[in-house]
């Protein structure tokens, strides 16, 4: 039993300092286990909790999830109740009072941006809307910038010993990132205005950023899946209305688009959504370059 | 609408002043006919200078009412961007202080859910009984015909920087009355609490940490009823009044190790006596993931009770003595790439063995208190497949083992005869969306020998207000 009580005591004063060595990150989404890589660089380990197959809303409270923000010093997130059916599970296990909401370790991105589609009160039979805003904020540049700001000072309260090289690092993606943000402006004059069908509202901020019009959505209500009454009505509005594409993440089910674009002829394009969505996007750069390159290409035929 | 007004009373002019004209071509001199076609001319003139003049205050009018417009859109443009600048002005500088922080949905009050439930059932057997374990009233088969299941209230919310609280009743039918069943009333520490990380402490009622099923609310399962061990061993659920510690290992591995102590008052234990708690736990649990697409974990569990009088079969089976519940579970999710949203497979197994050493009375029988030191066991194995984002169908077999029948209790509701009840249950469901689900379920019983019940069960679920969790 002393050696029992030893062992136990050894552990508590030994595993905080293993712990510490990096500041270890719990990414809900790779959209910014990436940004977390760009500006924490060597001195942060990220753990991204979804992959861009998944559907960031439908995650299950899993051990292995568990286990890994016992143990980390930031959660980011996109916040505004996308993981709601899942982070306050994870956070009320984990018992650990780093990441707990209100303390620099908790950061839903979505707190400091301006939110899209926000429906104030509402009640379900609207499917299951986000009141506070549209949560899928990721893809729009300027919204990188700003999460890329608070980030940043985030891990210098965390670990203000690497104070240089997180401001450096963070510099330096600044630099890269406004300059490609207006490589990207330059670009995508030709796409403002372009109509769009989605199938689920996921690509809002880029609709706002490029000036794209979107005309309807597949998803009857949000999170319903499409119903072929659904597909059947979009299908006579889109012979009167054509759309340029029909956009989907790489988590929805291509079945509703490809047949809508089958009836149609419009193309239905799978965007890689987020960093990992296909295998050109390794970082936020290539998941921008790319979306824009299937848009233009896309909408160029037409 | 005033021009044309205007246009017929000239025309109208025009004309009669043309008539008038011929029809007094005869008897009026020529410079009289002149002077009043002169008028005449004048005042159409008028009227005309009228309109132009009308139509033009009416082109001012409307230039001005535009102007307005105009002006008052361009100041709201000028308001709009100014809120917009302000607020990502907020969002760029560094203030923790300053964002809200919500993950709820309503940040002070707290979140409020309620579980609406009912079933229509069919059963080909009139009664269902069991013999040999000793069966609680909530583990006995659900009424016949439409009826709502347990109707559930959940008010939860973080209490301070440093508790957790919960409360959910159960409005439910029993004997003929609807009574409020409080199921869950907790307060459980947050990380802020300060114990050391990885640890939290839960007092008050709960769904304790035994087995799977235990921890959920049965409007989260995945079958109309619970598995036969769950309605012998537990009478349904184990929420006594108590305590637990839970741990979860700062490993890369999910481990989590806890135990608690209760009242000993909710089945399996009995009536307490004393202040000194009548029963304790003790569980583990691992798990992880392999690869994107395979999640599991496994427990084992220990509940020990020091049953004083403990009530079943209506009251009229006591036991008093030493009864330890041991359990495992195991839970195994199959997803494509991990997203569940689209297809996934579930399997879940349950096995108890329940040890006990004391002294069973049926009063019914009139046994009188027969000594009795045996074990039983029962376990459960389930499959659920999604295979739609909307429908699952599920298969369920489960089984106890019954124990031998001491000599005393021969003939009474202990007396399984070397019958192991069993059942096999499938089911198919139907999700609307988060908040509703249609089940429809046919179950086969075979409880006791040569009662072979079938039974059929339509149920609802729905869930208002908050967004449930996610469960493993």
């Amino acid at each position: 039993m002393r050696y029992l009580l030893l062992f136990t005591a050894g552990f508590f004063v030994l595993c905080p300092r293993a712990v510490y060595a990096k500041v270890r990150v719990f990414a809900c989404e790779p959209e910014w286990a990436a940004l977390a890589e760009e500006i924490g660089g060597d001195q942060v380990s990220v753990f991204t909790a979804t992959s861009a197959r998944q559907d960031p809303h439908y995650i299950r409270a899993k051990p292995s999830l568990i286990a890994q923000i016992r143990k980390s010093d930031l959660v980011i997130g996109s916040g505004a109740s996308l993981e709601v059916g899942w982070l306050p599970v994870l956070l009320r296990k984990a018992g650990n009072s780093r990441i707990t909401p209100g303390n620099t370790g908790f950061f839903m991105t979505s707190e400091i941006l301006p939110l899209l589609e926000k429906t104030g009160a509402s009640d379900r039979s609207h499917g299951d809307v986000h009141p506070d805003g549209n949560p899928h904020v990721h893809l729009d540049p300027s919204n990188i910038s700003l999460v890329a700001d608070e980030l940043v000072e985030r891990f210098v309260l965390i670990d203000s010993e690497n104070q240089a090289y997180f401001r450096n690092r963070h510099a330096d993606f600044s630099r890269r990132w406004s300059a490609a943000k207006a490589r990207w402006n330059d670009l995508v004059g030709s796409l403002r205005n372009k109509k769009v069908v989605v199938h689920h509202a996921s690509f809002s901020y880029l609709e706002n950023w490029l000036g794209l019009s979107r005309i309807a959505t597949l998803e009857p209500k949000p999170g319903l899946p499409p119903t072929t009454t659904h597909l059947e009505y979009l299908l006579t509005i889109l012979r009167k209305h054509p759309a340029a594409v029909i956009l989907r993440t790489p988590y929805n089910p291509d079945k509703g688009s490809v047949w809508l674009s089958a009836k149609t002829g419009i193309p239905a394009l799978e965007l890689p959504y987020t960093v990992g969505g296909n295998e050109h996007c390794q970082d936020l750069f290539s998941l921008f370059d790319h979306t824009l390159e299937l848009l233009q290409g896309m909408t160029d035929v037409k | 609408m005033n021009s044309v007004c205007k246009s017929i009373v000239v025309s109208t002019i025009i004309i009669f002043a043309g008539l008038a004209a011929t029809g007094e071509e005869y008897n009026s001199s020529d410079a009289v006919l002149r002077h009043e076609i002169k008028q005449l001319k004048d005042l159409i003139l008028g009227i005309q200078e009228e309109s132009v003049r009308d139509t033009e205050r009416l082109q001012q009018e409307i230039e001005t009412l535009r102007n307005g417009y105009e002006s008052q859109i361009s100041e709201l443009n000028q308001k709009i961007t100014r809120i917009e600048a302000g607020k990502s002005s907020t969002g760029e500088s560094v203030g923790i202080a300053k964002t809200s922080r919500k993950i709820r949905d309503n940040s002070f009050n707290p979140s409020i859910g309620v579980i609406l439930n009912g079933t229509f059932s069919d059963y080909s057997e009139k009664d269902s009984e069991m013999f040999g374990f000793g069966i609680g009233e909530e583990g006995e088969r659900g009424r016949e015909g439409l009826a709502i299941d347990e109707s559930e209230i959940n008010f939860s919310a973080n209490i301070d920087d440093k508790f957790y609280g919960s409360v959910t009743a159960a409005i439910v039918r029993e004997e003929g009355s609807d009574i409020v069943e409080l199921e869950e009333a907790y307060i459980q520490t947050l990380p802020d609490f300060g114990l050391p990380g990885g640890f939290t402490l839960k007092a008050g009622r709960a769904f304790w940490t035994l087995g799977y099923l235990n921890e959920h609310h049965t409007h989260g399962d995945d079958f109309a009823d619970r598995p036969l061990p769950y309605r012998a061993y537990l009478n349904k659920s184990f929420n006594d009044d108590g305590i637990e510690v839970s741990y979860v290992l700062p490993t890369g591995f999910y481990t989590e190790i806890g135990g608690g102590a209760f009242r000993g008052e909710d089945f399996p234990v009995g009536d307490p006596t004393g202040s000194s708690p009548q029963s304790y736990s003790a569980f583990f649990r691992v798990g992880g993931d392999l690869g994107d697409n395979h999640s599991w974990r496994l427990g084992g569990y220990w509940l020990g009770a020091n049953a004083n009088e403990r009530g079943s079969n209506e009251d009229t089976v006591t036991f008093s003595g030493e009864s330890d519940l041991y359990g495992a579970d195991f839970k195994y999710i199959w997803a494509p790439t991990g997203n569940a949203n689209e297809s996934e497979v579930i399997l879940q197994t349950e096995y108890f063995q329940r040890d006990e050493d004391g002294v069973y009375d049926d009063t019914n029988v009139g046994t009188g208190p027969v000594a009795f030191d045996d074990s039983t066991s029962g376990w459960y194995a389930q499959s659920v497949y999604k295979f739609h984002p909307q429908w699952r169908v599920g298969i369920r077999y489960s089984e106890l083992q019954s124990a031998d029948t001491p000599v005393g209790l021969v003939g009474s509701a202990l007396d399984a005869a070397g019958y192991d009840p069993h059942s096999l249950s499938v089911m198919i469901d139907w999700t609307n969306s988060e908040f509703s689900r249609l089940r429809l379920q046919y179950s086969h019983d075979e409880l006791s020998r040569g009662g072979e019940d079938d039974q059929l069960i339509l149920q609802y679920i729905v869930s208002l207000g908050a967004h449930g969790a996610h469960k493993f």
